[in-house]
């Protein structure tokens, strides 16, 4: 046997079929006494977990920073992972396998730091590999990869290493930060195996790490103990988690994107099966099948002619089995009639796939995993741990029959805990709203507990240890972003939901902050509207609203301010001013400790202005008349003054308009206010008629046909005629001669109104 | 090349680089073709074969091209859909003449079109004489296609009547077609194949049925997706047909390609290409095809009635025509695209809109 030096470099990609499969075949071979792996090398101890039979891919390794701002780093296996196999054949053969890479605190130390040096980096002209694969044979990177590499290669090894030192060679296109970062780490993987070869000899090492690192690992030196301990690091965690084909579909964390993982292991399973053709009859009869399973119907000949189209697409490429381009673009011809949208269903079913994995019981579990598990049994809520969708009322108030303390508030404490799961994103309750929204102490909620629960809880272990905390956590970066009033009043109410009284209050002063600053009228009536629904049904929940108290006037105070001149605007824009106003109105009259003497005084001004937006004006009139503060008298001089002939008749009828939104019947039984309008139509010559009738047309749209027949009545008082009469004409539909009139009317220029 | 034909078939306008192609084969060619499969994807989509430059015919997805080629190789029919003007039969012609040399077995779908039409008639005179024989036989171009082992066209299949579709059911599944008033039998030979094309969007056309359409691939060919192919189609096909119909005009600018373009895209997506501004749409297509057509119009307009160069008046009657098809709506939506858009588009734009305005006055 020849004396080797350097052990056995095996560059693989890091999803890839061919590669696993390879690289198997590679150790079985060589039967080497230690598997070194690319990975963090303080994943070594998950190693054991990984192995264990109960533990079925697709899984993740996941490290994470324990302090904020929280950066993670995702490390997915699947089952036609290279790496994956490498441990499992270390297992299978007990022999010692070990991870090489940085640990994974460096990691994410130095990740931080390229997020912020790469902004600042330009743009480099070198051609990524990329582009030149585009540019040689006409086919995007994956589809050349997998004819080429995964099907055609002879030499897996020697092409994959080949393939590394391409991509190295056009470095140029990767940033200078990532270039520095792969040299520190193929420094240390380098000296990682010096270690290793301390214990081992060199033909009985194999090196399992991404071909880009092949020929680096080749050439470069290994780090000394003094450079390993400059090494920046960030105190972090690492867990193993259950992981989904979805997820490793639509955001692996590695460079090297896999689109197709269901596919991808259809390619694993034909190579372990030893036969390659396996993967495309597969792929098409799946399609076939999930196409007649959802009301297609597609006959086996298409099937045969999609093969024999796709093997002829291959064929035509230089390649004897079709790439998933070739089956996808034959299925679509043959199967889809040509349409993509026929069959892009049954692509994504078959090529992403539902696939989750699984880990042994208790393996790894989070802090934030055992935390919920303890709240299940808690809350008694395990039962409702399954995939069937279960319905639980939630009953908020004390329950006086319970004797023990612990069970009183079971189901508000219940309803707390469902709405920190809404927050952290973790689907396991939903809340079905009631349409007697009203009854604040009642919820409803539908719980289903998924695979995808499990996955969404380990990855809320990111915001802290337990499902409060998580929250808490949430919610104050929520509020550290915020950027409008809007935002943080919705924190508020969730807060409430979620019964975070420390949260409330600290969303309640950085609100207060907020509205210090120039706000619109508008944003500052909805906030008040939110932040008094949480007063009002704040009690059932038991938080402590008392600080709401002062922002809620110093609210209050800069509406009142900013309400005249909110008023000064166009028709479209009063209409949002009009609802602030009848928002306001309300959280006056809710709250006792809001200065109502200062709203009507703002209210008057308003009402009596003649240089704002008369319909704004004419609803402030609506609202003082409701509270009484307007008598009969005052509203008919007011009704006299602003119908006028001095005033244009649009800006008359506007102004009633803005006046007959709010209460109808509070106008209906004053007979003093029809007179006045009475009288106004009578003073307007046919010109201002037409003008002022479009208007009160709109205005009195809203009635009903009987509040229509008082105003008839009182009508037919004041003129002197038979209400029935009046009523009859205005209810009766509108004759063919009337018709024509109105017609008229449409030519008619009203200006720019 | 100079003739007296309106227009040559595509085998012998491209003679030369059929040729060179042939020349140049260096992979192996399937029973019955003229050349590979590589090499009438080269024919194709343009490339090289030795020095000869081969122009591209169809500019867009050449993986669409790849499919199509594929199909015909594994002797299942071939089916292109697609909006008017997409290239359509220009594409089954130019298959046909790269693959058999000959594009000219085609059939022109019809509503008038009959069963025996797609399979054989006889010459009534000769059949009442002698009686049924292989010479009172007249035989259809699918016939022609079996019996020589080549590619037969079907012409906007859709057209025909669901009776004369469904005749092709039996011939596309047994390959032969069976002469019972001779008692014989034409097989197909090796290379027999059919490229039917239909469009989905015209009026007056009939559903296919689903037993038809299983028997073909299908591809659907889209219009082109991106300006700039649209542009370089138009370009390269109106410098080709100023040189074929001899038109004495010079051949419009890249700016006014672009204009045309521009107005033709925004008026078929119904928004304007910076999507800031919904349009309504006009009741015709505004393909591609029309594109060309109607700058080759303007060009004749300039060369016959004008100075040889085109005017802002040559091409504002030209859009009039294309555009404003249905009188009573797309004049309105027309009008409304003159006024809206293409009013505030500027200095480019000034002379062009002046005189369509002009034409709607």
């Amino acid at each position: 046997m020849s004396s080797q030096k350097t052990p056995y470099l095996f560059g693989v990609r890091h999803l890839s079929p061919r590669g696993a499969y390879e690289l198997v075949k590679f150790l079985d071979e060589k039967d080497p006494d230690i598997v070194l792996v690319e990975g963090p090398s303080d994943f070594n101890e998950m190693m054991a977990d990984v192995c264990r039979e109960e533990t079925k891919p697709p899984f993740a390794f996941m490290a994470y920073t324990r302090e904020s701002p929280i950066a993670v780093s995702i490390y997915p296996m699947a089952v036609y992972s290279p790496e994956y196999q490498a441990i499992l054949w270390a297992h299978r053969n007990n022999k010692q396998c070990r991870f090489i890479d940085l640990p994974s605190g460096t990691f994410l130390c130095i990740g931080k730091e390229k997020e912020d040096a790469e902004n600042e980096e330009s743009e480099n002209d070198a051609e990524p590999i990329g582009v030149r694969i585009k540019k040689a044979v006409g086919e995007e990177t994956e589809t050349w990869w997998e004819r080429n590499i995964e099907y055609t290669a002879v030499d897996y090894r020697e092409a994959v290493n080949e393939y590394g030192k391409q991509i190295r060679m056009s470095d140029n296109s990767r940033g200078k930060y990532d270039v520095a970062e792969n040299m520190v780490r193929e420094c240390y993987m380098k000296r990682q195996i010096e270690e290793a070869l301390k214990e081992f000899s060199p033909e009985k090492t194999v090196v399992v790490t991404g071909a880009y690192h092949v020929s680096g690992l080749e050439n470069c030196s290994a780090l000394t103990d003094k450079e390993i301990k400059t090494l920046p690091s960030v105190p972090s965690l690492a867990t193993l988690m259950p992981y989904s084909y979805y997820r490793l579909s639509a955001r692996s964390g590695y460079g090297a994107g896999n689109n197709a993982p269901q596919y991808f292991e259809m390619i694993w399973d034909s190579l372990c099966k030893g036969d390659k053709e396996y993967t495309s009859y597969m792929y098409v009869t799946k399609i076939a099948e999930y196409m007649r399973a959802n009301g297609g119907i597609t006959s086996s000949a298409e099937v045969i002619e999609t093969i024999r189209l796709a093997k002829t697409l291959a064929y035509m490429r230089g390649s004897r089995i079709p790439s998933l381009s070739d089956l996808r673009d034959s299925v679509i011809s043959c199967i889809g009639h040509g349409n993509l949208s026929e069959v892009s269903k049954a692509f994504a079913f078959n090529e992403v796939g539902t696939k989750i994995g699984s880990l042994p019981e208790g393996v790894s579990r989070t802090a934030m995993q055992e935390d919920f598990y303890i709240k299940l049994k808690e809350l008694k809520l395990e039962k409702y741990k399954s995939m069937c969708t279960q319905t639980i009322e939630l009953d908020l108030r004390e329950n006086i029959h319970v004797k023990t303390e612990k069970y009183k508030f079971i189901d508000l404490r219940r309803s707390f805990f469902f709405n920190r799961l809404g927050v952290l994103g973790i689907d396991f309750a939903k809340n079905q709203h009631k349409v007697q929204s009203r009854a604040t102490w009642s919820e409803v909620w539908n719980l289903q507990w998924t695979p995808e629960t499990e996955i969404q809880i380990v990855e809320a272990a990111i915001n802290g240890d337990s499902v409060r905390l998580a929250t808490e956590f949430v919610f104050k970066q929520k509020l550290e972003m915020a950027s409008s009033i809007k935002e943080i009043s919705a924190v508020i109410s969730q807060a409430c939901l979620c019964g975070m009284e420390d949260t409330v209050n600290a969303a309640v002063r950085s609100l207060q902050q907020f509205s210090v600053d120039a706000v619109s009228f508008g944003e500052l009536a909805m906030s008040l509207e939110q932040l008094s629904n949480s007063v009002k049904y704040g009690s059932i929940r038991y938080i402590d609203t008392t600080h709401f108290i002062p922002v809620m006037k110093q609210m209050f105070y800069r509406s009142c301010i900013v309400l005249v001149s909110s008023c000064r605007c166009n028709n479209d824009a009063v209409r949002d001013v009009i609802s602030a106003m009848s928002i306001l109105n309300a959280v006056d009259t809710d709250n006792d400790f809001i200065d109502s003497e200062e709203w009507v005084k703002v209210l008057c001004d308003a009402a009596l202005r003649d240089d704002i937006n008369t319909k704004a004006s004419g609803y402030a009139m609506s609202i003082l008349l409701e509270r009484s503060v307007f008598s009969s008298e005052q509203l008919s001089t007011e009704v006299q003054r602003r119908l006028s002939k001095g005033m244009p008749s649009d800006l008359g009828a506007a102004w009633f308009e803005g006046l007959s939104i709010r209460n109808h019947y509070t106008l209906i039984t004053r007979l003093s206010l029809w007179e006045k309008l009475a009288e106004y139509v009578d003073t307007l010559d046919d010109e201002e008629f037409k003008r002022a009738l479009v208007f009160l047309r709109r205005a009195f749209s809203s009635y009903s046909s009987l509040e229509k027949d008082q105003i008839a009545e009182n009508l037919g008082e004041i003129w002197g005629v038979n209400a029935q009469q009046v009523s009859e004409v205005i209810n009766s539909a509108v004759t063919e001669e009337q018709q024509e009139i109105i017609d008229s009317l449409d030519d008619f220029d009203f200006g720019d109104l | 090349m100079a003739t007296e034909f309106q227009r040559l078939p595509a085998e012998q306008l491209y003679q030369e680089e059929i040729d060179a192609l042939i020349a140049n084969e260096k992979d192996p060619v399937p029973t019955g073709w003229k050349m590979s499969p590589k090499s009438v994807l080269k024919y194709i989509v343009g490339g090289k074969a030795g020095k000869k430059v081969i122009t591209p015919k169809y500019i867009g997805n050449d993986r669409l091209v790849e499919i199509c080629i594929a199909t015909l190789v594994t002797d299942r029919a071939l089916l292109l859909i697609g909006d008017p003007g997409t290239a359509k039969s220009w594409l089954s012609e130019h298959l046909c003449a790269a693959i058999n040399g000959d594009s000219t077995k085609v059939i022109q779908g019809t509503a008038g079109t009959t069963e025996e039409q797609i399979k054989y008639s006889w010459n009534y005179a000769m059949l009442i004489s002698q009686g049924p024989s292989e010479q009172a036989l007249i035989k259809s171009p699918v016939y022609r296609a079996m019996e020589s082992g080549t590619i037969a066209r079907l012409e906007e299949i859709s057209r025909c009547a669901s009776e004369v579709q469904d005749a092709l059911i039996s011939i596309l599944s047994e390959k032969r077609i069976s002469v019972p008033e001779l008692s014989t039998e034409l097989p197909a030979k090796k290379g027999f194949s059919v490229i039917a094309t239909a469009n989905t969007r015209d009026k007056g056309v009939n559903e296919m049925s689903a037993a038809l359409r299983r028997r073909f691939n299908i591809v659907v060919l889209p219009a082109p997706s991106d300006m700039q192919t649209e542009i370089e189609i138009v370009k390269t096909r109106v410098e080709q047909l100023a040189g074929s119909l001899d038109i004495q005009a010079e051949l419009p600018s890249d700016k006014v390609i672009e204009n045309i373009i521009t107005i033709f895209r925004e008026l078929r997506d119904g928004q304007t290409l910076d999507g800031t501004q919904k349009l309504k749409q006009t009741s015709g297509v505004l393909s591609t095809a029309e594109a060309i057509s109607l700058l080759a119009n303007s060009m004749a307009l300039a060369g016959s009635f004008g100075n040889g160069k085109i005017s802002d008046y040559d091409l504002a009657s030209a859009l009039q025509g294309a555009i404003v098809k249905d009188e009573a709506k797309d004049a309105d939506i027309w009008k409304e695209y003159l006024e809206n858009v293409m009013k505030g588009r500027g200095e480019e734009y000034r002379g062009l809109y002046k005189k369509c305005k002009e034409l709607n006055a």
